[in-house]
C-alpha cells in the first residue's frame, strides 16, 4: 500500500536536483521541491485557479449555470468518492440523495421562509439523515445486496418521496429561490466553487485524520481492519453520513440554479451517471472525481455547440448517456483509475510531490488507492 | 443437533411465520378492506410471471458467473424493440397496426429476438463480463449497468422517448359465446373479474421455461452448469470449460430476456427506451432475493408472490384512496420487500446462501 514518502530509500532518490535537503541518506527525510519547483508549481495552480475564477467570462452568459452545474456535479462527485473510493461500497441510487437535498432546500426556503443559508444547513441534515438511515440497512448487508438496496432506493425515492404532493408540490415543482447575496448567475457560480472548495478540504482532512486512514483501512479488509480495533460499523456509518451530507449540500445548490426543483430531474439515469461520472474520473482520486463530475456535467452542451457549429459533427446531446456508458465500460476494462490514472504524474506534480512515484504498482485502482 | 431430531416447527419457523401473517393479511384485505382478491391474483401473476422470467435470466447468470447482471433488463427491451422493427417492416415512423397483425408474423419476429437476445446476451459477457473476471462482483454490477445505460441510450437515440404500441400474441380473452355482432357475451371471468389471454400466456411461458430449465438441469450440460456453478476449479480439472459454461448461462438468460421484453411489452400493449429497465428490473431483482438468488424455483415463486404483492398494493391505494398521498404504491412494495427480505431472511425463501 502507499506510504507517503518513505524517501532516501532506493538510490534513484540522490538523482534528483530538489532533493538537496538535509542529508540524503536519512530514510526519515521528507523530500521537497526546489524552490524553482515551487515556482513552477504554485504557477501552474495559479494558471488553473485564474481559469476557473474566469470561467464564466470565456463562456456566453446564457450557459453560465451550466458552469455553476458543474461545480454541483464536482461536488456530487466528491460524495460519491467518500462511498465508492474510500470504503469501496458502491452507491446505485445517489441522485435520490442528491433530491432529498434539493427537495428539502425548497421546503425550507419556500414553505418555511428560512434565509438561505439555514436552508443549506437544513439539506445537509437530511441527506445525513437519510444516508443514516440508509446505512443503517447498509451494516446488515453487504456488497451486491448492498447495491441492490439502494437502486431500490433511488427508484423508491423517485417514485414515492419526490411525488409526495404535501412536500414536493409533486410535478408542478418546488420553488428554490438564490440567496439575496448571490442572485446573479456570475455570484452564484463563484458560490458553487466556494463551496466545492470547501467540501474538497474538508474531504482532504477527514482522509489526512485517523477516520479517514480507518474508513479506508476497513476498505481493503474488513476482519483485519477489525482486528486493528476499527469500529467497523462506526466508521462505515461515518462514511454514509459524510456522503449523505455532502450530497444534501449539492442537492441545495444544484436546486437554486434553475430555482425550482422538480422530481424529474432525480431519476435512475442521474444516479447512473452519477456513478460513471466517478468511475471515469477515477475513484479514490480527489481530482480524478472532480475532473470526471465537470466533464459530465458540460459534454451535453459542449457535444449540442459542436453539432450547431460544425455540419459534420453527428453526435448531440442526446448521446452523452451513450458515450458515458462506453467510457465508463472502456475505464473499468483498460484504465481502471480512470482520468486519474492518466494524470497520475500530473496530479501528483501539483501536490508538491516528485513528478515520477516512487513506489511502483497501480496508484489508483478501483476500491485502491485513496487520497492523493 | 441432528436434523431428523428437530421438531418441525423449529425447522419451518421462518415459513410458517410468513405463511400465517400472509392467510391474516389477506383474510382482513378482504373481509375489512373489500379487495376484491380475485382482481388482484388476475392482475398479480400476469406482472408477477414477466418477473419471474426476468428473474429466472438473473439467477442462472448469478448461479453460474457470480455477477449480477443489470443489463439483464434491455437485453429484453433491445430484441423487443427488434420486433417492432420487424413488425413495421423497417419503417420507425409509423406504428404496428395491431388490427391487420398476423400472428404467425409476430411469432416468427419473436424467435429472431429470441435468437438475438441470446446473442447479445453472450456478446455482452465476451466483451465485458468475461474481461472483468478478476475484479470484484460490484465492479462487474457497474459494469453491466453501463451496458445497460448503453443498450438503453441508443434506443433513445434510434426511437425517441415516445411510447409506441406493441402487440400482444392474441387480443382480448377466451371467449365462451358471441352474440351477433361477434361482440363477446360470455368471455372467462372468475367472479366477475375478466381473465385476458395474455395472462394466461405469461403464465405458460413461464411453466414451459421453467420446465425446461428444469429438464435442462438433469442433462449432461445443465449437470455441468450446475458443477461449475459449485466448484468452478474442481469442474475445470473435470473437463468442463468453464468458459463455455458461462457463455451457455448468458445465452440462456439472453432468451428468458428476449421473451420476458416481448411479453413484458405486450403487458403494457406499449413500447418505450428503457421499458424493461424501469418497469420490471428492480421488481426482478427482489423477486431473485425474496426467493433465494442462486435458486431457479425460488426466482419463480419469488416473482410470482411479488407481482401478487405489487397488485395487491395498487388495489389497497385505490380502494383507501391513497392515491394522491402515497403515489408509487408499486415501487413502496417492491423496496419494502427486498428490505424485509434482507433484514429478516438474506438467503431468501428457497435459497441455501445468502
Amino acid at each position: 500500500m502507499a506510504i507517503d514518502t518513505p524517501a532516501g530509500i532506493d538510490s534513484e532518490e540522490g538523482m534528483d536536483l530538489g532533493a538537496q535537503h538535509g542529508d540524503p541518506d536519512d530514510p526519515r527525510r521528507i523530500w521537497r521541491p526546489s524552490t524553482a519547483g515551487y515556482v513552477g508549481r504554485f504557477f501552474v495552480l495559479g494558471l488553473f485557479a485564474a481559469f476557473v475564477l474566469t470561467a464564466p467570462f470565456w463562456v456566453p452568459d446564457t450557459q453560465t449555470n451550466i458552469l455553476s452545474r458543474a461545480a454541483v456535479f464536482a461536488m456530487v462527485a466528491l460524495s460519491m468518492n467518500v462511498l465508492m473510493g474510500y470504503t469501496g461500497q458502491v452507491s446505485l441510487g445517489h441522485a435520490a440523495f442528491v433530491g432529498v437535498g434539493a427537495f428539502s432546500a425548497g421546503f425550507a426556503l419556500t414553505e418555511a421562509q428560512m434565509p438561505w443559508m439555514f436552508a443549506a444547513v437544513f439539506a445537509i441534515a437530511t441527506g445525513g439523515v437519510s444516508a443514516l438511515i440508509l446505512g443503517g440497512i447498509a451494516l446488515r448487508v453487504r456488497g451486491l445486496y448492498l447495491a441492490l438496496v439502494t437502486i431500490a432506493y433511488g427508484l423508491f425515492a423517485q417514485e414515492v418521496i419526490f411525488n409526495i404532493r404535501a412536500v414536493t408540490r409533486g410535478g408542478a415543482g418546488m420553488p428554490a429561490p438564490r440567496p439575496a447575496f448571490a442572485s446573479g448567475d456570475y455570484a452564484y457560480f463563484y458560490l458553487c466553487v466556494a463551496a466545492v472548495l470547501v467540501v474538497w478540504v474538508l474531504d482532504w482532512l477527514l482522509t489526512s485524520s485517523k477516520a479517514g486512514r480507518a474508513i479506508q483501512a476497513l476498505r481493503d479488509d474488513e476482519r483485519v481492519a477489525a482486528s486493528w480495533g476499527i469500529n467497523v460499523t462506526g466508521f462505515k456509518l461515518l462514511a454514509f453520513v459524510v456522503s449523505g451530507s455532502i450530497a444534501g449540500l449539492a442537492g441545495a445548490l444544484f436546486a437554486s440554479i434553475e430555482t425550482i426543483v422538480v422530481s424529474i430531474s432525480f431519476g435512475f439515469g442521474l444516479s447512473l451517471l452519477f456513478v460513471l461520472m466517478t468511475v471515469v474520473g477515477g475513484l479514490g482520486s480527489r481530482p480524478g472525481v472532480v475532473t470526471g463530475g465537470v466533464l459530465f456535467a458540460v459534454l451535453p452542451t459542449l457535444l449540442e455547440t459542436a453539432h450547431n457549429a460544425w455540419s459534420w459533427w453527428p453526435f448531440t446531446a442526446l448521446w452523452e448517456p451513450l458515450i458515458g456508458a462506453l467510457l465508463l465500460i472502456l475505464t473499468l476494462i483498460f484504465f481502471p483509475g480512470g482520468i486519474a490514472q492518466q494524470n497520475e504524474h500530473l496530479y501528483r506534480w501539483l501536490s508538491f510531490k516528485k513528478f515520477h512515484a516512487e513506489e511502483h504498482g497501480p496508484v489508483a485502482n478501483p476500491g485502491g488507492g485513496g487520497g492523493h | 443437533m441432528d436434523e431428523s431430531t428437530v421438531p418441525f416447527y423449529e425447522r419451518y419457523r421462518t415459513p410458517l411465520i410468513v405463511v400465517t401473517v400472509a392467510v391474516v393479511f389477506i383474510l382482513f384485505a378482504v373481509f375489512v378492506l373489500d379487495i376484491n382478491m380475485i382482481s388482484v391474483l388476475v392482475n398479480g401473476l400476469q406482472v408477477g410471471a414477466v418477473y419471474s422470467l426476468v428473474a429466472l435470466g438473473l439467477a442462472l447468470v448469478y448461479k453460474a458467473t457470480r455477477v449480477l447482471n443489470f443489463a439483464q433488463g434491455e437485453l429484453g427491451t433491445v430484441p423487443a424493440f427488434l420486433v417492432f422493427l420487424i413488425l413495421v417492416n423497417g419503417d420507425r415512423s409509423v406504428e404496428i397496426d395491431i388490427g391487420t397483425l398476423s400472428t404467425s408474423k409476430l411469432l416468427l419476429a419473436t424467435l429472431i429476438a429470441i435468437v438475438v437476445g441470446a446473442v447479445l446476451a453472450v456478446l455482452v459477457n465476451v466483451l465485458v463480463v468475461q474481461r472483468l473476471a478478476d475484479a470484484s462482483p460490484v465492479t462487474s454490477l457497474v459494469a453491466t449497468a453501463g451496458v445497460a445505460l448503453l443498450f438503453s441510450s441508443a434506443e433513445l437515440i434510434f426511437f425517441e422517448a415516445k411510447a409506441r404500441k406493441f402487440p400482444r400474441f392474441v387480443e382480448g380473452s377466451p371467449c365462451f359465446a358471441r352474440d351477433a355482432e361477434g361482440f363477446c357475451t360470455s368471455p372467462l371471468a372468475f367472479g366477475g373479474v375478466v381473465v385476458p389471454w395474455h395472462t394466461i400466456i405469461v403464465i405458460a411461458v413461464l411453466a414451459v421455461a421453467a420446465a425446461l430449465l428444469a429438464v435442462f438441469f438433469r442433462t449432461p450440460p445443465g449437470v455441468a452448469l450446475l458443477a461449475t456453478a459449485q466448484e468452478p476449479f474442481a469442474a475445470e480439472l473435470h473437463g468442463i470449460s468453464v468458459r463455455s459454461m458461462s457463455t451457455l448461462a448468458w445465452g440462456t438468460a439472453g432468451a428468458l430476456a428476449a421473451i420476458g421484453g416481448v411479453l413484458g411489452a405486450g403487458v403494457f400493449e406499449a413500447i418505450s427506451p428503457g421499458l424493461m429497465t424501469t418497469t420490471f428490473l428492480i421488481p426482478a431483482f427482489t423477486a431473485a432475493v425474496l426467493g433465494g438468488i442462486t435458486s431457479m424455483v425460488g426466482a419463480v415463486v419469488g416473482g410470482l408472490l411479488l407481482g401478487i404483492t405489487v397488485a395487491f398494493a395498487n388495489s389497497f391505494v385505490l380502494a383507501q384512496n391513497l392515491t394522491s398521498v402515497l403515489p408509487g404504491p408499486p415501487q413502496i412494495a417492491t423496496f419494502l420487500v427486498l428490505l424485509l427480505v434482507l433484514l429478516v431472511r438474506p438467503r431468501g425463501l428457497l435459497g441455501k446462501e445468502a
